[in-house]
């Protein structure tokens, strides 16, 4: 069965942000909702680096275990998803995603925190596939269509991987075999366990 | 009169429904709606492998 896993490699990502701005396209998030964007480590200096961040759809998702309505579900290829319907926007899952990935769109004439969002993988959510109600809910569901999330395959260096795990991780090693240097699959450790 | 002051009163009333269906939570169990796909897991897992071959592999 194949488990379902992001990989950015530190070593290709030139912080473009065209990921951030296919997924925004792809799946119409809202303005000030975003569910990637690229973060820069040592900005400026020689060991400058970018990796790109979102939701890494953790083995034991922490989201998961602290949401007290458990709204969340992990599908049969290892993507976390919510059920909208019955997320209250507690604000939970902010604080213990270890990646700070759940987002929260301003909702009513005080800003009320509305129904969490977060990166679908592509997968939409629990509404029939790519129904309108997926759609406005989740934005586009890619995987029901046999494709990969946008993010990764608009990447024009390859430095943003999805897919099954130990394809991806297979590609990783050959790169860093070729390469040469040490191998940094940055928020494995912290997000899979199998 | 008092059979129209009742009727109108009851569409008045009619229009306040409001659903109260509620979900019942129960710790540890995800009672959203069921995510249903048109083809396996196993078939998916396949279509996709060899869309990750196309469009992702090093060029």
């Amino acid at each position: 069965m194949a488990r379902m896993k992001f990989l950015c490699d530190d070593e290709r990502c030139i912080e473009c942000n065209a990921c951030v701005t296919a997924c925004k396209n792809e799946h119409e998030v809202p303005w000030g909702i975003n569910r990637r964007r690229v973060v820069t480590i040592d900005d400026g200096i020689p060991s400058e680096k970018s990796i790109s961040v979102a939701c890494m759809h953790c083995s034991d998702a922490p989201c998961a275990a602290v949401c007290p309505v458990d709204c969340f579900y992990t599908t049969e290829n290892g993507v976390v998803l919510h059920d909208k319907d019955i997320c209250i926007g507690c604000g939970y899952c902010f604080y213990a995603c270890p990646f700070g990935a759940p987002q929260y769109p301003q909702e009513g004439a005080f800003g009320a925190r509305g129904k969490m969002d977060k990166c679908t993988f592509c997968a939409g959510g629990p509404e029939e596939d790519n129904s309108a109600l997926e759609v406005e809910k989740y934005g586009r569901n890619r995987l029901a269509e046999g494709k990969l999330p946008l993010c990764a395959e608009m990447c024009s260096t390859k430095a943003l991987l999805a897919g099954d795990g130990d394809i991806v991780a297979d590609l990783f090693r050959s790169r860093v075999v070729r390469r040469g240097g040490r191998s940094d699959n940055w928020g494995w450790e912290t997000a899979y366990k199998d | 009169m008092k059979l129209l002051t009742l009727l109108f009163a009851v569409l008045l009333l009619s229009a306040c429904y409001e659903d109260t269906d509620v979900t019942f939570h129960e710790a540890g169990i995800y009672k959203g709606s069921e995510d249903k796909h048109a083809i396996s897991a196993e078939e998916r897992a396949d279509v996709l492998e060899q869309r990750f071959k196309r469009v992702q592999t090093d060029r």
